[in-house]
């Protein structure tokens, strides 16, 4: 008898149990924090945001190794050539690739032409910085849920790949008349340019990435200056059509390291090299850029601080006795975009490209970089002129060297991450530039170490560490 | 007062006149057979139920009992006596002793009672009393030091700040999943985590509360911690790092009692850091006055700066002095019991205030409890409990706190904080207790606990049992902080435009469960209890926030007013389901074997995956019941259990999607890939627990022991594994990862004294876990501190190694020119020396330099009885474990430690040249240049000993009077008759002494949030407090 009531309880619990618990379980399955099926402009606010983002996260990394900026504490890791962990940088660049290869795989759903050329370019951007600091990267392999150590691309793959995706997005935004165009309120490149000129805009956008590319081989077997002022001639016509990103939560992220020293936590020092670029100290004439780039100190002066030495003694380091990034800079204020590439830098891979060809079309384009630079920082018609008249930049188009516009292109890629490309391109061979003091390294570094999180998280995969002296493929 | 309350309770019978049943009321005295000599804690149990008291130090009891029933009498030492209940109302009974016997109930899963002699794993209770006499408001914290394999860590003397609690170890290697063991109160599983919503994350948040900080100690009637597998299968997945099993006070029949109690206490700062007291504000040896920057004392000395500057003051400031305050508190609490055969009732009022040593800083609690049970008929029993609290106070970061006091120049008072106009005064930097002033967070929680549970016994053989319980809350966070004023210089600290925020939670939980039970003999010796359950539990969590800032008005604290506005909003349900069985038999009364099995369904794993099922078997065998032992050898009993406990996963751990991406600016919005990959794939995790105990006592149980071993090891733990970006995700949820934990478990338990006017009681408890990451498919590193140069550590998880290595980076060492493998750093090996005669930095390069687990952890408790006097006194000890304190490391970089006074001396630092020769090199301490004209810069502590972790990571262990308390019990002839039963006084004393080696603060306290598992590294803390107080109560 008890056994038999044992038994009923025992099914009938079961049965209670279990029954229609199956929907009771299932209703939770599905993320209520996450959708599954995103639209093509929500994608693009966040694709565009990272690009104009990463921009910043990048230079950041190279602002000390160009000597922008300098570190207020002496042998600073940035400053002396040590090895860093840019793991933060390297995740930011490929969450944004990530965010862009769905937008791509969304948009070629749908055929939406403009959004796949946004998507490629994005990738070509990001995956261009992976390059030029680190060589190899996963790519071919990687956004594979199924493969959770992606195997690494050559340095020469990678750059193969940006080139055909910024191809690919020429041919795509080259299509007239698509039926998605770019939502304005989600592009925060163009997105304030007409409906009409958007398309165009990312043309030349594209043009201009492309043009970067190209002109990155200079030193290689395989650099076509023909193709590079291809390049620049489809690419931006004024200082109007610049790529940058200019929506902020808050303000601009080089007015916030600005406001961030001004609060203590120190950082934005300029470095001693580019204020002697700029003030008459190593050229000879006194740069009118240089009251737009920083603010006097409290003694009045512009001084910058020596990279790998800190703070200049005997003042304290919060002290206002060196000069900073400023947020009274046009380039640098709260509300001043982050600039990706710009008409100036394009003048100035003009004239490098045609220089050895055509100096006067050279000339022209170096002074029209000059100019276009110092429109952009606000510069006074009458110092513009002065400056472009003096005998120091006025050169004429014979005389026209390498090293001149590259000195001048250093100026208009300040805070830029293509400087340090630049750099390695021309050998570090500023006027006076030097070592840091303290330098880890014998010689000025080359490339970065891959981060510390791919070595922990994809180590069968990374590369064997080489010094960062050593030169990547298209800087030998 | 005591009118009224009789009048309240009276009204609550009311309400129930019908149920007026036969049930009744059996009181009596138990002593002792061979001298008469009253009995204290005897176990009286109405047979075959849970219903059960004690007696008290008279020997008397008290009991609600069903016609015909039979009362047990259980205590250790005494044979257990079985009386029929006749139709008197009183029940004396003398006890004889025995040579054995391990009587006690203890309650176990859904509370269901049972002798501790028949578990077959270890189960420590902690009691009423030794519960509450150090006046701990947050459980945890009155836990601490009485539970032997118990983990429990105050994380800082700051109002309401929470505590953390683990049970034999860290058994999660994922350090996102809480390590945080399951509480039940009164059979309802109720929830205990920390929310930092707007509050700040990691170590910036504002001492933030574990949310069991919502029960009030005083209405615990015991609390039962289980900490096994065995012990816990029960419970199921959520139980699976043990179980904290809360039971509550409950009414007696009889008259009403109510019990009054007031406590006033002060707070003062445990530890403060040793400072230097020679060297004023300055930079590189250079007073400077007014202060242009951050410079707290690397100038001149204070005789060399009153030459420049007259007015400075003849000795520093020491601003830890002054910036932290003597902290009060006051808690008043009422309690009611009583009722009559039909309905009792317990119910109290609390209301507690802490006002913070930190300025600015405060906490709230006002509780409210109402315990009723119910004999509807000698078969039907209810019981309905139920809870409500209101919560809250203002908080502000520990550690934005200390930091702004290591900036700030002992050259000023860190009190004098503003002009006249009420902007900050500021001294080259911002003054912290300003910031206290005008950046605040508001907290307020509301939350109802309530459960409903009804018994019935169909047959004598037959019961059921069925609760419904409910533990829901809303916490609300206001956060503001004005922006500027508008007056030229005005310095905003950390308010910048100003700021209002908003966050909401909502948690609520359902839990229903019901047991059937059966019981019986299947043969003569052989007795069986059989029981089937089944449980449902539901929780939902809402966090909604919005943040506004760029205030228009600057000290308009409304949304409405804010420029930018940013939200954040999710929410997250799990549901579970349980079916289980218990089957116990038990032979002879000396040898009990428990099995138990369950089948949980969880939500969190896919449809095929998320059914499944796992035994235990425990058995107990009491020797001294079998055989015949020795005389001196009062009871003996063994254990021995294997559990195998599973785990679900955390909430939609199977899905993938995008997620609301919120980097982006108000007004656009966008979407970005989850950080988690998603794995449809999850399997549940297993955890296999052995474990085997001995308890002996000897003499009449003057003396006794409990020794247990466990080992537990997990298998394809879900966690989520870091993989690389370059798949678009951060982590994917994966089973892998096993994981060892073993240890040991000592208690000793004695009576050094004991006759008629005084007794000593001790009881010793000692513990040990070992832990081993077995393997582990990527490391996982957690818990990023804080620090210069590279200072600062890591907490990295490696297959092969501890949980809680603490990596950092270290002074080269001179090693005979082998080649240097080791992960751990070798501290014993020589320093290699520069020619210049400094050390060498590791640079980024870590070495393992600690690990954040003790050793040991050790309590030691002792009560004394002298006539009315009750003196109480625990000691606690955490031994063997290391910690990086990155308060060091900020203060070495300013200066302020005690032992940079030594500053202008030459030293030969102890070590080797590259060449093996020793260091012969002098150099020169302080900044700039030394008397042998070398330009020293910044000097050695800024320049090497502040950019590198070795120094500071220490070890961290600690000994200390964590409570002592003495009360008196005013003989009852003094008080006045009628008016007043019971009155005692008593002072309190919480964290009396310390010892620890450590810099500066308490190494307990902490810079992270209770609900944080990174434990390897500290900064600047909420300091611990030395607490003194004062309580008086009175019985009604």
């Amino acid at each position: 008898m008890r056994k038999i009531l044992i038994n009923t309880l025992f099914i009938t619990l079961l049965a209670f149990g279990l029954q229609g618990c199956s929907k009771y379980f299932d209703d939770l399955a599905a993320n209520p924090n996450q959708v599954t099926e995103p639209t093509l402009a929500s994608l693009l606010s966040t694709s565009t945001y990272k690009m104009g983002i990463n921009s910043y996260s990048a230079a950041s990394a190279i602002v000390p190794y160009v000597q922008y900026t300098a570190s207020p504490s002496a042998s600073a890791a940035s400053d002396t050539y040590q090895t860093q962990n840019f793991t933060g940088l390297w995740d930011a660049l490929y969450f944004a690739m990530a965010d862009a290869n769905e937008l791509k795989k969304v948009a070629s759903s749908v055929e939406a032409s403009e959004y796949i050329g946004v998507a490629n370019l994005m990738l070509a951007y990001n995956l261009g910085i992976v390059h030029d600091y680190w060589g190899s990267g996963p790519f071919s392999m990687a956004f594979d849920v199924s493969n959770i150590y992606p195997e690494y691309d050559s340095p020469e793959a990678l750059y193969a790949t940006a080139v055909q995706l910024v191809d690919e997005a020429i041919v795509e935004f080259s299509k007239s008349g698509s039926s998605m165009a770019l939502a304005a309120n989600s592009d925060l490149i163009y997105g304030t340019a007409s409906a009409a000129t958007r398309r165009t805009q990312w043309l030349k956008f594209a043009h201009a990435l492309k043009a970067r590319l190209l002109i990155k081989v200079s030193k290689h077997s395989s650099y076509n200056p023909n193709a590079v002022l291809a390049a620049v001639e489809n690419s931006f016509t004024s200082n109007a059509d610049d790529a940058g990103m200019a929506t902020f939560t808050v303000r601009n992220n080089w007015a916030g390291v600005a406001n961030s020293n001004l609060l203590q936590s120190l950082g934005g020092w300029l470095s001693e090299q580019l204020i002697e670029h700029l003030d008459g100290t190593t050229y000879g004439v006194f740069d009118p850029r240089l009251p737009k780039v920083t603010d006097l100190t409290v003694d009045g002066i512009y001084i910058g601080t020596v990279n790998g030495a800190g703070n200049r003694l005997p003042g304290a380091n919060t002290r206002h006795d060196e000069c900073y990034i400023s947020r009274n800079s046009p380039w640098t204020s709260d509300n001043a975009p982050l600039l990706i590439v710009t008409y100036a830098e394009l003048k100035f891979i003009e004239a490098e490209a045609a220089l050895s060809t055509n100096p006067d079309r050279a000339y022209a384009a170096y002074l029209e970089g000059i100019s276009a630079n110092m429109d952009r920082f606000q510069v006074s018609a009458e110092d513009k002129a002065a400056y472009l008249s003096n005998p120091v930049v006025a050169v004429g188009a014979s005389n026209l060297t390498k090293d001149l516009i590259f000195k001048e292109k250093y100026v208009a890629t300040y805070l830029n991450y293509e400087a340090w490309n630049d750099a390695r391109r021309h050998d570090y061979q500023y006027k006076d530039f030097t070592m840091p003091e303290n330098a880890a390294l014998s010689t000025y570094i080359r490339r970065l170490d891959y981060p510390q999180g791919e070595v922990t998280k994809n180590g069968n995969n990374v590369p064997a560490e080489v010094p960062r002296t050593t030169r990547l493929w298209w800087d030998q | 007062m005591r009118k009224l309350l009789l009048l309240l309770c009276v009204g609550i019978l009311c309400f129930s006149p019908d149920l007026m049943a036969q049930q009744r009321t059996v009181a009596g005295k138990v002593t002792d057979a061979s001298d008469g000599a009253p009995l204290g804690n005897v176990t009286v149990q109405e047979k075959g139920t849970a219903n059960a008291t004690q007696t008290n130090n008279e020997g008397q009891y008290s009991i609600n009992v069903n016609p015909g029933a039979t009362l047990v009498f259980r205590s250790v030492g005494f044979n257990t006596v079985e009386r029929a209940v006749g139709t008197s109302n009183v029940l004396d009974v003398s006890m004889t002793f025995t040579a054995s016997d391990i009587g006690e109930v203890v309650v176990t899963a859904f509370g269901i009672g049972r002798e501790q002699r028949a578990l077959g794993y270890a189960a420590q209770s902690v009691n009423s009393e030794d519960l509450s006499f150090n006046k701990q408001m947050n459980l945890l914290d009155a836990l601490q030091g009485k539970v032997a394999g118990v983990t429990i860590s105050s994380l800082g003397g700051g109002p309401g700040q929470g505590s953390t609690m683990r049970i034999r170890g860290v058994n999660s290697i994922d350090p996102n999943i809480s390590g945080d063991p399951l509480y039940v109160i009164d059979g309802i599983q109720i929830d205990n985590s920390t929310s930092t919503l707007g509050a700040g994350a990691d170590h910036s948040a504002r001492g933030v509360t574990n949310r069991l900080s919502d029960l009030n100690p005083a209405d615990i009637e015991s609390v039962n911690i289980l900490k096994g597998g065995a012990a816990t299968a029960l419970y199921g997945l959520r139980g699976a790092n043990g179980v904290v099993v809360i039971t509550t006070k409950k009414g007696k029949a009889g008259e009403f009692s109510v019990n009054v109690s007031s406590t006033y206490g002060i707070d003062n700062v445990l530890r403060k850091p040793a400072v230097q007291t020679m060297y004023t504000q300055g930079v590189l040896g250079v007073y400077t006055h007014p202060a242009t920057g951050i410079g707290p004392a690397w100038g001149p000395t204070i005789e060399e700066a009153k030459q420049i500057d007259p007015t400075h003051p003849d000795k520093l400031f020491n601003n830890f002095d002054r910036a932290f305050l003597t902290g009060h508190q006051t808690n008043n609490s009422i309690s009611v019991s009583g009722g009559n055969d039909v309905a009792r009732v317990f119910s109290s009022v609390s209301q507690f205030y802490q006002k913070g040593m930190m300025p600015n800083t405060d906490y709230n609690s006002l509780s409210g409890r109402l315990n009723t049970d119910f004999t509807i008929s000698p078969s039907f029993r209810a019981a309905v409990n139920m809870t409500f609290t209101n919560s809250g106070g203002y908080s502000y970061s520990s550690d934005r706190f200390g930091e702004g006091l290591a900036y700030w120049s002992p050259r000023y008072d860190v009190r004098e904080h503003s002009n006249p106009d009420g902007t900050m005064l500021w001294y080259g930097t911002n003054n912290p207790v300003w910031g206290t002033m005008t950046n605040k967070l508001k907290s307020m929680t509301n939350r109802y606990i309530g459960g409903a549970t009804l018994n019935y016994d169909a047959t004598s053989w037959l019961g059921f049992m069925y609760r419904f319980g409910v533990d829901t809350y809303s916490e609300n966070r206001l956060r503001t902080a004005p922006g500027p004023m508008g007056i030229a210089g005005e310095r905003v600290y950390d308010n910048a435009q100003g700021y209002v925020g908003e966050y909401n939670t909502g948690l609520r939980t359902l839990s229903s469960t019901f047991v059937m039970s059966l019981n019986g003999n299947l043969t003569e010796k052989l007795k069986g209890t059989f029981r089937l359950g089944h449980e449902i539990y539901d929780r939902k969590i809402k966090n909604v926030g919005v943040l506004g800032s760029e205030l228009t008005i600057y000290n308009f604290f409304n949304l409405g007013n804010a420029a930018v506005l940013s939200s954040s909003h999710n929410s997250r349900e799990r549901r579970l389901m349980g079916v289980f069985g218990e089957a116990t038999l038990d032979y002879d009364n000396y040898l009990y074997l428990t099995l138990t099995g369950r089948n949980d369904i969880t939500s969190t794993l896919s449809a095929e995956n998320r059914s499944f099922f796992y035994p235990s078997a425990s058995l107990s065998y009491v020797v001294s019941d079998h055989l015949s032992l020795p005389q001196v050898i009062t009871n003996s009993r063994l254990r021995l259990s294997y559990a195998r406990l599973g785990k679900d996963a955390s909430e939609y751990a199977t899905s993938s999607g995008f997620g609301t991406y919120g980097s982006l600016p108000p007004g656009i919005t966008g979407l970005t890939l989850s950080s988690n990959l998603g794995n449809p794939n999850l399997r549940p995790e297993f955890t296999d627990t052995y474990e085997a105990g001995l308890e002996m006592s000897f003499f009449r149980n003057r003396l006794g022991f409990d020794f247990t071993y466990y080992y537990s090891l997990s298998k394809d733990q879900i966690l989520q594994a870091q993989i690389t970006s370059a798949t678009g995700y951060v982590t994917t949820s994966v089973n892998a990862g096993n994981m060892r934990n073993r240890g040991v478990e000592f208690v000793l338990f004695g009576k050094p004294v004991a006759n008629d006017v005084f007794t000593w009681d001790v009881n010793f408890n000692l513990s040990a876990n070992r832990n081993k990451i077995l393997s582990l498919p990527t490391d996982i590193t957690y818990g990023t501190a804080r620090g210069y140069g590279n200072a600062a550590v890591a907490q990295i998880l490696v297959e092969g190694e501890s949980f809680g290595n603490i990596y950092g980076s270290y002074f080269l060492r001179y090693n005979g020119g082998n080649p240097d493998n080791s992960q751990y750093l070798d501290r014993s090996q020589p320093l290699l020396i520069t020619p210049d005669g400094f050390p060498v930095l590791s640079g980024s390069n870590r070495k393992i330099l600690g690990n954040s687990q003790p050793d040991w952890i050790l309590g030691f408790g002792n009560s004394f009885n002298y006539k009315g006097w009750t003196l109480h006194a625990l000691f606690d000890a955490r031994l063997g474990f290391e910690k990086y304190n990155w308060l060091e490391n900020f203060y070495s970089a300013f200066g302020i430690p005690d032992y940079t006074a030594d500053r202008r001396s030459f030293k030969v630092l102890d070590g080797v040249y590259a060449d093996g020769t020793p260091n012969t090199t002098q150099i020169w301490l302080d900044q700039r240049f030394g008397p042998d004209g070398i330009d020293y810069g910044e000097g050695y502590y800024r320049r090497f000993y502040r950019n590198v972790s070795e120094p500071f990571v220490t070890d961290a262990s600690w000994v200390r009077l964590r409570s002592a308390s003495l009360t008196y019990n005013v003989p009852q002839t003094w008080l006045p008759k009628k008016a007043i039963k019971t009155a005692s006084l008593s002072a309190t004393g919480n964290n009396l002494w310390l010892w620890t080696k450590y810099y500066g603060v308490d190494p307990e306290s902490t810079s992270y949030h209770s609900g944080s598992n990174v434990d390897g590294s500290a900064g600047f803390t909420y300091p611990s407090a030395r607490s003194i107080m004062f309580t008086l109560s009175l019985g009604l």
